[in-house]
């Protein structure tokens, strides 16, 4: 018998969380279970369509969205999402939904059903610092990080356009600090924290990534940061995977780990390194952790 | 094309493809001042040979061709920058999503071969298998971009990492996916939806 | 011995930064005669200001010296302080230390002497300084408004509602000025004459203005308060006071293919007119160059068919003498003209767009015209050179404006909203047609201005480029404009039916020439020059004279209406005073020494030296002496230095006073 869970949650982990990115499936598993809270995964979910498909194709994303959302309808809870990009997309189809009566035509006539556009959607870290609260999460907290230095990337989908993710101002967020802060880190002030990484052109164009990413990890560390947290499997690949590239091009040592944000909340909440997924990234995080006593 | 003297009349102006770039954004391009904010914050516009306020420019000209004929909009990463810090409230990045619509519609003239080719893999992995299925999508690119050894040496490494799967199961449900992308195609040969 | 008090001011920085003001102050205690001295942040200030009281009393000072900024900036401040603490305020004076010093230095240290010095000097003339009392003079409460424009017609009826008299003067046959000749108005759209003509009539009627159109001034002589203005009534070959207003004349005159000019030469009138239906007065004026009767003697129909008996070909011009107190200057402005050979204009070129060579290249006003729903058209938009609706109209802006090299530096202000307008009277009158504009920058600085504009551009699809032409030509009955697009970077070719140039608002023809008259100032394109750009706006530096609207420089309908009752208000604030006082520093001769050469009369600026008989008691001419009447004279003290038997003093500049100025260096 389990015991009793604070609050349950669906789960739409995307496909780079199955994938490139399940080392952040993986920790958000490891950190709602130490929170005590429930994550069911929405079964037979598939692929939201990403930037690809709304770049040449709105109707079909916003279909594929729209149906994702129906079978969300038959688990119970709020629909938690990790990805920055799944969030972004299934936001903004909602939001299309609700203010435009022909696209809602056109998508229900797509996916021959009545789309629900009800069931909150809610990213990782507004479930953290919104509906469970900072000072409930301050308090359990059991390894605190202190004296880790992190920079915060909140990338581009997390808050633009402003009326879609209505996560945090779009300017200015604080809401990755604010959590990091909960958590005993110490948030760095940087520049960088909203420009892009160069998201999909990773495919296609891995030149493009090397320029923006490079940006973006130069800040971080000139910011003093020991690591840079992020919240989309993406900004991680591209931060993460292309960072010897990086380096490589411009003639810098960056050798910065690079977080998700559930695997900086699970050390904290004392879940074990082991089970954080940390064997899995490229830059290894774990003589950083160490150096810090932090595991 | 892109020095070209430009013939303005009400022949030249193409207002019709402004029109659909407009129904598809559901944003005006005439509220533009050209101020150039767009391009100021686009971390792609060294990449382009028209930057986002250029291709406003040009739709505001109903110069849709000039835009077709380049490949600016195959290097918006979708960021939203734009459309955040618009003072007009022009949302450039739908402008760009519908201008590669109709470019995509119009068979590619606007050419970028690996950002296409990797948008169409990535689409007909929805189709076929359901979720990404991203050692496919990365073997597949090389292979049809001709640039075999393409992050030749990531490969493994992710692979013995788990990052990269080399098996992938396809979704249970792909009837009813396959089903969303023949009603939209059957939508569009009726002419219910642009 | 002198008991003169030294204040030295550090004018926050602008001065201490480069005169070691202590050393000045200290400096200046030394000096013989001056009994304190001492140095401030802010002379200026309150405290400061106390400061000054203070040290008079408690010192029992005799004279003020403040060493600061320009006496032109607080002269007036420090003597009104010196005459509350009981001294004589022309025994208070100001050295300049800012402008003629720490401004134009660097080296401390010589800034610093050169302080001292100013200090030195001014000491010595302050010393040998003595009390004055103002002078007064009476006021005339009658205004002269020269110009019947809108600008004009304001000020006048502001005056006139007042309870002052008025005399109106208006160069054409009728006032109305260029906003009769407006179609509609930016930025409501609101047409012209229906807000233009109700002020018309009122001036025509108002018992306290007196109307003299199709007249000019000849001279004008006094100075404040009492101004004596010539007006030269042009012969009109028409008694005003005989006509009805029929209309019988001008529909039967002989001679009707005269170009109107109140049209822009595109319609027609007769050689006896009345320039337009809604004229005020609504006399008609013969033209005497286009008249039959005056070129041959052969006609006078127009006196035949004259019920009333009003036409007399033998009329000559009139000069009237009118006295005034104030005059307020509205004469307005006019468009360079693009047919103008450009050895006439300051706007050298424009070559390039046809000097009027091409028919349907028209300017802005032109293009009221043809909006205008009185206008030769009747409102349609149709092209002069065959009379056809243009389907694709290009405006260009900034032609003549801001065009350093080319043209005027200046931009003309009005062209970027009334351009808009104009694409937004196309649309409406022409629905299918197609307005592009090439501008520079689109400026519209004013109350729903933007607005106005970015509806002309979103809702009213005018097509804004950002660029200018280069050339314009004929092809195939059309005017090829070759421009280009900056914003996209290429170059541009439209087909255009009907170019329409937003040419420079320049100052009207013979503004210069009025100015000398007046005795104002005004600068290098004839605009007339405020006394402060800022801080008088609507003066001249010319007491009693006052300025309205766009002879000041290129203005809009609300600014110039502003402007208007602005100088009105000044006016009236004139008027509400017996007596003006006026700075006692003025010419004074000694007629025991002055020998009656009257040199002096001859350079006086001011024609303020008047020739005055000296009799003995039994009335014999003992002899004749140069006088200077107070209320004119200017203090310039052109006289002082011309008088070979130096019998001529200014007060507060006396030889003494500059003598021992120029010793003490």
């Amino acid at each position: 018998m389990t015991p009793k869970k604070l609050k349950n949650y669906s789960y739409y982990p995307g496909c780079s969380l199955h994938a490139s990115g399940r080392e952040y499936d993986i920790s958000t598993r490891a950190l709602f279970k130490a929170l005590n809270i429930g994550l069911k995964e929405v079964p037979d979910w598939f692929c939201c369509g990403a930037t690809p498909a709304h770049n040449v194709d709105e109707l079909l994303s916003l279909s594929l969205c729209a149906k994702n959302l129906v079978l969300a309808e038959e688990v119970e809870g709020d629909l938690a999402v990790a990805c920055a990009a799944c969030f972004s997309r299934l936001k903004t189809t909602q939001h299309h939904l609700k203010v435009d009566d022909e696209k809602r035509a056109q998508v229900e006539k797509a996916i021959a059903g009545p789309a629900t556009i009800a069931k909150p959607v809610k990213h990782i870290l507004e479930i953290l610092v919104r509906d469970l609260g900072l000072a409930k999460l301050e308090e359990s907290v059991k390894k605190p990080l202190f004296g880790l230095k992190v920079a915060c990337y909140y990338g581009c989908l997390l808050t633009r356009p402003p009326e879609v993710p209505e996560l945090d101002d779009c300017e200015d967020p604080s809401i990755m600090e604010d959590l990091l802060r909960a958590l005993g880190a110490e948030p760095v002030s940087w520049s960088h924290r909203m420009e892009c990484c160069g998201a999909n052109f990773t495919l296609s164009r891995p030149d493009v990534v090397l320029h923006l990413s490079d940006a973006i990890l130069r800040s971080a560390q000139a910011a003093g940061a020991d690591c840079v947290m992020v919240a989309c499997p993406l900004c991680h690949g591209n931060l993460d995977i292309r960072q010897e590239a990086i380096e490589n091009r411009s003639q810098e040592k960056y050798d910065l780990p690079i977080f998700y944000i559930t695997q900086l909340a699970a050390l904290a909440m004392g879940v074990d390194d082991d089970k954080l997924g940390f064997d899995s990234v490229i830059v290894d995080p774990r003589p950083m952790l160490m150096d810090k006593e932090l595991i | 094309m892109k020095n070209k003297l430009m013939h303005l009349s009400n022949e030249t102006i193409n207002l019709d493809f402004v029109n659909k770039v407009e129904k598809l954004s559901g944003s005006s391009v005439r509220r533009c001042m050209q101020c150039g904010k767009c391009s100021a914050g686009c971390p792609m516009a060294t990449f382009m040979e028209h930057p986002p306020n250029r291709i406003v420019r040009l739709l505001q000209l109903g110069q849709g061709k000039r835009i077709l004929a380049g490949r600016s909009i195959w290097y918006c990463a979708s960021c939203e920058t734009c459309t955040t810090r618009c003072p007009n409230t022009v949302n450039l990045a739908a402008i760009m999503d519908a201008l590669r619509k109709l470019s995509w519609d119009a068979d590619g003239p606007s050419k970028e071969s690996y950002v296409q080719l990797a948008n169409r893999l990535f689409i007909e992995n929805i189709r076929t298998y359901g979720r990404q299925y991203e050692m496919r999508l990365g073997a597949v690119f090389n292979l049809r971009s001709g640039r075999l050894l393409k992050d030749f040496l990531l490969g493994p490494k992710l692979i013995s990492r788990g990052k990269l799967k080399v098996f992938h199961q396809k979704n249970r449900n792909l009837d009813e996916i396959e089903a969303i992308f023949s009603r939209i195609e059957e939508m569009r040969k009726k002419g219910e939806a642009l | 011995m002198s008991r003169i008090g030294v204040f030295v001011c550090h004018c926050g920085e602008n001065i201490s930064r480069t005169v070691d003001v202590e050393r000045v102050a200290g400096e200046a205690a030394q000096l013989p005669g001056v009994a304190y001295s001492c140095d401030y942040k802010y002379m200026c200030s309150d405290p400061g200001q106390n400061l000054l009281k203070k040290a008079l009393a408690e010192h029992n000072l005799d004279g003020v010296l403040v060493a600061a900024c320009s006496p032109r900036m607080h002269e007036k401040t420090f003597r009104k302080a010196a005459q509350s603490a009981g001294l004589n305020p022309y025994l208070c004076d100001m050295g300049n230390i800012r402008e003629h010093c720490s401004w134009v230095h660097e080296d401390r240290e010589a800034a610093t002497a050169k302080a001292s010095d100013i200090v030195k000097l001014m000491v010595e003339r302050v010393k040998r300084g003595k009390a004055l009392a103002p002078i007064t003079v009476p006021v005339t409460k009658r205004a002269l408004v020269i110009g019947g424009g809108i600008a004009g017609i304001q000020a006048a009826l502001d005056i006139a509602d007042a309870g002052k008299e008025v005399i109106l003067v208006e160069r054409e046959p009728s006032i109305g000025g260029h906003m009769a000749q407006l179609s509609e108005t930016f930025p409501t759209l609101d047409c012209s004459q229906c807000i233009m003509t109700p002020k018309m009539v009122d001036v025509a009627n108002h018992p306290n203005i007196t109307l003299y159109t199709y007249a000019e001034i000849e001279k004008v002589d006094g100075y404040i308060g009492n101004f004596q203005v010539t007006i030269r009534r042009k012969a009109r070959s028409v008694v005003e006071d005989k006509c009805t207003g029929c209309g019988v004349c001008t529909s039967k005159c002989p001679k009707k293919k005269i170009p109107n000019e109140f049209d822009q030469n595109l319609g027609m009138r007769s050689a006896i007119y009345v320039p337009f239906p809604q004229a005020v007065p609504n006399t008609p004026v013969i033209d005497r160059e286009n008249c039959t009767m005056f070129q041959s003697g052969k006609c006078g129909v127009c006196a035949k068919v004259c019920g009333p008996q009003a036409i007399d070909y033998e009329q000559q011009d009139t000069l009237v003498v009118e006295a005034v107190g104030a005059v307020v200057v509205a004469t307005g402005f006019k468009l360079y003209s693009i047919d103008r050979k450009p050895e006439e204009s300051p706007i050298k070129g424009y070559g390039e767009f046809g000097y009027g060579l091409i028919p349907d290249v028209i300017d802005g006003l032109t293009f009221e015209r043809l909006a205008s729903a009185s206008g030769p058209t009747g409102g349609k938009i149709l092209r002069p050179s065959d009379g056809k609706e243009p389907r694709q109209v290009v405006f260009i802006q900034c032609v003549g404006s801001r065009a350093r090299e080319k043209g005027i530096s200046y931009c003309s202000k009005i062209c970027c909203m009334y351009t808009a307008k104009h694409t937004m009277l196309y649309r409406h009158k022409v629905h299918d047609g197609q307005a592009y504009v090439f501008y520079m920058d689109a400026r519209t600085p004013g109350k729903g201005y933007d607005e106005f504009w970015r509806r002309a551009v979103e809702v009213e699809d005018a097509v804004y480029i950002r660029g200018m032409v280069s050339r314009l030509y004929q092809r195939d009955g059309k005017i090829v404009v070759m421009g280009s697009d900056t914003l996209v970077g290429v170059q541009v070719e439209i087909e255009a039916d009907l170019v329409v140039l937003a040419t420079a608002v320049q100052a009207q023809d013979g503004a210069d020439l009025l100015a000398q008259k007046l005795g104002i100032s005004y600068d290098k394109y004839n605009f007339y020059s405020e006394a402060h750009a800022k801080l008088k706006p609507v003066e001249c530096a010319t007491a009693g004279i006052y300025l309205a609207g766009a002879c000041q420089g290129p203005k809009d309908i609300p600014d110039t209406v502003s402007q208007a009752s602005a100088a009105a208000a000044k006016v009236i604030t004139l008027f509400s005073k017996d007596q003006l006082e006026r700075d006692p520093v003025v010419a004074k001769v000694n007629e025991k020494y002055c020998v009656g050469c009257l040199q002096c009369k001859k350079v006086c600026p001011y024609g303020a030296v008047e020739e005055k008989e000296i009799r003995d008691r039994q009335g014999n001419l003992v002899k004749v002496v140069a006088n200077v009447n107070a209320g004119v004279c200017g203090g310039c003290g052109t006289c002082q230095a011309t008088c070979p038997s130096k019998s001529v003093e200014l007060d507060g500049y006396t030889d003494e006073q500059i003598m021992a100025m120029i010793e003490a260096l």
